[in-house]
Parts: structure tokens; sequence; C-alpha cells
């Protein structure tokens, strides 16, 4: 007990300086604020015990979604097995069309000139405008959250094509057509790996963003899904139910994220001599985003800035996850 | 395979290479200028084609209808109002997520607070605008606190990010040059790590705000008696397509406006003083 190791100062030390006391201390506060938060509430409005849900109320609701014990016409693992097929199958057409746009708008720069405005400009509609306007257009079912996939994602997909067009080695090319290495030898061997990195961030922002708008558009056009599940509950003015789903869609997209894209990432670019897969890719798309931000947004162009700001969003979350995982507390 | 060479110009026409060089720039700003318009009317012409041909001119109203529409809505007073009312809520709630985004990132320097927020940051960045839309519209009901709530939830995790990577890669050799020739902390916070973090804080600032109108919009959809969303929702319920485009496209354009030309004025304004940069 006395022993110096456990002197208070030494302990304060360590705990001010231990990112995992912090990181476990983070939920836990949380539930005090919530707490706290409802206690208010219910003092000051003493009829308002429905609106804020407590915790317990919630963690029951997740309980019993996860044991398929719900109210709603399908258990969890259904409805976002639903919204999971939309999904793949919008991403597909995203990045099929996506592909081509994008290698035409890289390799040509008329066909750029002639894309480029109307890319921005689907880039920066809002997912909540597709998703209306699909709903009322192709009335309910599969049709309308495809299309807001497809739409959503496939901007970021011809970006990230036409910048990974022009990121390739140059050198290269000028050497393969200096030794007469045939066309297609030159697109298998070349052009398609120093592609990849750029196709995998594509569907990594395309899944992202994909999501969020298939959400959207199946809250107004659907009649199942993840998206019209929490409306259901919403409708239902179930506040512990639309929390308690909207807690299962972070748990879904992070494990995604974590799970899926960084396993596929690490997969897929073994081959690379130099850093592991994710490091090329957060990197060679920071690259335009620290020169845009170095030079106050000099990248004066509207893409420039897109293109900076799918970065941004991304580049944080990979980044400081992992390398604030690594170095176990000192 | 045979290569052809280009022919060396003619050294009779003695024209300086600057020249040569100014002519290509023009034919191709030319060109790319006239792919550019190309583009307009390709796709200006497909979207004013298909409605009422493939589609249904109710479901899909042509750009034409909606130029008129946006008139007729305009003669009806209801614009600015509808316009105002979402740009304050906008412009309150931002104002707040930028200093709990900027405290934060600051904060987020020490070790036991950085491992405090980074769940925080995450979940903010990842989680979609929709869920916070849901959860404050029925914690809040048609309240003012609703929307301007979500907003600070979705945006402040975007300045945490980008303040938080400004603080790492300060200058240290500046700063440690400043301090061992005795400059005060105010003038090294003045001069050396204001300059530095500002671009940082302006990619946040236009970040979040792309982000932040589009999800004032979505949640006013579903919890206000006024603004944009209310407006567009009106009009969806009522199987009023042209109307709702009207609305999303005109506010469309104000945040594109808002965006494009003034925070990049601004920010050109704001850094005018580091020209080399700007090439």
């Amino acid at each position: 007990m006395s022993s110096m190791t456990l002197s208070p100062r030494r302990v304060w030390r360590w705990a001010s300086h231990s990112s995992l006391l912090g990181r476990l201390l983070f939920p836990v506060v949380c539930l005090l604020i919530w707490l706290v938060s409802i206690k208010a509430v219910t003092t000051i409005w003493p009829f308002a015990v429905d609106v804020l849900p407590t915790p317990w109320q919630v963690v029951e609701f997740m309980w019993d979604e996860i044991t398929c014990h719900t109210l709603a016409p399908h258990n969890m693992y259904v409805t976002f097995g639903i919204s999971l097929q939309r999904l793949a199958i919008g991403m597909a057409i995203a990045m099929v069309i996506g592909i081509v746009i994008g290698l035409a708008m890289g390799l040509s720069k008329a066909v750029d000139a002639f894309f480029n405005d109307w890319v921005v400009a689907i880039l920066a509609m809002p997912n909540l405008a597709w998703a209306l306007f699909c709903s009322l257009a192709f009335g309910f079912g599969d049709t309308g959250p495809i299309i807001t996939v497809v739409l959503t994602g496939v901007p970021f997909v011809i970006m990230n094509v036409r910048e990974g067009v022009r990121n390739t080695p140059t050198d290269l090319f000028d050497m393969a057509r200096a030794f007469g290495v045939p066309r297609r030898r030159v697109i298998r061997q070349v052009l398609i790996p120093s592609l990849l990195p750029f196709l995998f961030a594509a569907a990594r922002y395309a899944f992202a963003l994909g999501w969020k708008g298939l959400v959207v558009a199946e809250v107004f056009g659907g009649q199942d899904g993840a998206g019209w599940t929490i409306k259901f509950w919403y409708d239902a003015h179930r506040a512990y139910g639309v929390i308690g789903y909207a807690l299962l869609f972070v748990i879904f997209a992070l494990v995604f994220e974590k799970f899926m894209f960084d396993q596929l990432s690490k997969r897929l670019f073994k081959w690379r001599p130099s850093l592991d897969a994710v490091e090329v890719v957060e990197e060679q798309f920071d690259a335009p985003t620290k020169a845009s931000v170095g030079a106050a947004a000099g990248a004066s162009t509207a893409t420039g800035a897109a293109l900076g700001s799918i970065t941004m969003v991304t580049s944080g979350r990979p980044q400081s996850v992992d390398d604030e995982l690594k170095p176990p507390e000192d | 395979m045979t290569t052809t060479l280009d022919k060396p110009p003619a050294t009779a026409q003695r024209t300086s290479e600057e020249d040569i060089v100014r002519a290509a720039k023009r034919k191709d700003r030319a060109t790319r200028w006239g792919w550019r318009l190309a583009g307009y009317v390709f796709f200006l012409g497909i979207w004013e084609l298909a409605s009422g041909r493939v589609m249904d001119e109710r479901l899909l109203p042509g750009p034409s209808t909606v130029f008129e529409t946006f008139a007729r809505l305009w003669s009806t007073g209801d614009v600015p109002g509808a316009f105002g009312t979402t740009l304050a809520r906008i412009a309150v709630g931002f104002t707040i997520a930028f200093f709990v985004g900027i405290g934060i990132g600051v904060l987020m320097q020490n070790r036991f607070l950085n491992g405090f927020f980074r769940d925080a940051v995450t979940i903010g960045v990842t989680t979609p605008g929709l869920i916070w839309a849901l959860i404050t519209a029925i914690i809040f009901g048609n309240r003012y606190a609703g929307p301007i709530l979500a907003i600070v939830l979705t945006t402040f995790a975007l300045i945490s990010v980008n303040v938080s990577e400004g603080i790492k890669s300060l200058p240290k050799d500046l700063i440690d040059m400043a301090k061992s020739f005795d400059v005060g902390v105010i003038r090294r916070n003045r001069h050396i790590v204001l300059p530095h973090l500002a671009p940082f804080i302006f990619t946040g600032v236009r970040f979040g705000f792309s982000i932040a109108w589009k999800v004032t919009v979505l949640t006013e959809v579903f919890a206000a008696s006024k603004g944009i969303g209310f407006e567009m929702r009106t009009a969806t319920q009522l199987f009023r397509l042209d109307e709702f485009l009207t609305w999303i496209l005109a506010f469309y354009v104000l945040a594109l406006f808002l965006d494009k030309v003034v925070l990049e004025t601004i920010e050109r304004r704001f850094f005018a003083w580091r020209g080399e940069l700007k090439s």
C-alpha cells in the first residue's frame, strides 16, 4: 500500500498522462451527463419522463434487438442485411460509372472540363435532396435508395480515380514506351497497381458517404432497412428506440471501418515493399490536403477544396485511432 | 510502332518562345472553356428533355420550370424569411461548434484528454447527420435548440481534427528560437502559433460549413416550423416537386456562394501576406 510506486503524486502523474484512462473515462462521463440531464429535465418538467430515456432503457432495447426480440417488423440482422444489400448494389454501380468517367477525366483535358463542374455540383448536393427526390420520383422500394447511393458515391469515385490517374508515375510510362512494352501490359502492370490505393480510398469514401445517403433515403422512401427502422421508432415516439438504434449504427460503421476495410487494405497492399497500405493511402491523400492547407486553399479550384474535404473527413479517423492505439501507455 | 517526331518550329518566323507558349496556353484555355460550356449545355439539355418525356413533368420538373417556380415563390415573399431563419440557425450553431471544436482540439494535446476526447471525435466524424437530426428532434421537438445542437454535434469534430493536426505540426524550432531570444509569450503566440494555425482552422471552417448547412436543412425537415427544411417537407408532402426542387436548389446555390465566394475571399484576404504560396 505505502510503497513508493503508489504515492499519490505518481498516481496523479500516471493518470494525467495515460490516454487509456481518458478513453475509459469518456463513456463514464457521458453516462453521468446523461443521468444528470435526465434528473434536471424531470425536476423542471415533471411530465417529460418519456422524452429523455434512461440508459437502462436504451441498453435493454439494444439487448432485445441483439437477441431478436424486437417489435419492429424485421429483426436487426435482417434489417441491416437489407440495407447492406442495397448499399452493395449501389456501390457497385457507382464504382463502375465512377471508374469509367474518372479514367476519361484523368486522361483527357476535354473530358475533364466537360464533367468537372457537374461532378462538383453533385458532390456538394445534400443527400437529403436526392433522398426526397428519389422517394417521390421512384416510390417506395429498392430503386430510390439505390439511386441515392449511386448519386452520393459517384463523385467521390470519379475524383479519386482521376487523382489516381494524374498521380501515376509518368517516368514509368516513359520507360515502358522507350522499351516498347505493349499497351495492355502497361495498363495491367503500371496503371492498375498505381491506381489501386486510390480505388481503395474511393471505395472507402463511397462506402461511408453512401451509407449516410442510404439511411436518409430509406427514411423517406423505404419499406424496410436500417433507415426505415430508425424512423419506425421515431414515429412510435420511442426515444430509447431511436437512441438505441443510433448506437447500433455507430457500432456497425465502426466494425465495418475497422475490420473490413483495414483488413482488406492490409491484404490487398501486401505486395507493397514500403509502409503498410493504410499509411500509403493516407499519405497519398494527405498530400493534396497538406498542400491545400499549407497554401491556405491555394488549390483555388472547387475540386481541390472538395477533394480536400473528403481527405480531412476521413484522415482524422484512421490516423488518430491507429497511431494512438499502438504505443502502450507508459 | 513508328514514332512521329514533331517538326521543330520554323526558324524563319522568329517568334519568341514565350509567344508560342502563350499562344498554346490561350488555345488550351479556349478549348477547356468550350468543353465546359458543352458540358453545361449537355446536362441542362438532358434534364430539360427528360422532364415530360422520360419522366412525368410532375415528377421531374425541368430547369426552366424551376426558374419559373422560383420567381413565383419570390413574389409570395416567403423566400427571404425562410432563408433568414435557416441562415441564423447555421450561424449560431456553427459559432458554438467553432469554439467547442477549437477548445477540444487544443485540449487534445494532453495525453489523458486526448484519450478522453478521441472517441468523441471519432463518433462525431462518423455518425450520420440523420441520427443527430432524429435524436434532437425527438428530444427537443420544435424548439430552437434542436437544430443548433445537431449542427454542433456534427461539425465540432472536423474543426477539432484540423486544429489538433495544426498544433502537432507547429514549427518547434521557431518557437525554441523565439524562446531563446526572449520573445514574450504573447508575441510568440501572435507571430508564430496563430499564423501557423490559421490555415488549419480555415480548412476546418470550410469543411464544417459544407456539412453544417446540410445538417441544418435535414433537421428542419423533421422538426421545425419555418426554414428551408420545413418548406421542403411541406412541398414534398403536397407532392409539389417543382417547389421542392426550387427550394433546395436555391439554398444550394446560396450555400455554394457562401462557401466558394465569401469564405474564399475572406481566406484570400486573410492570407494575402503569404504571397509565395499562391502560385
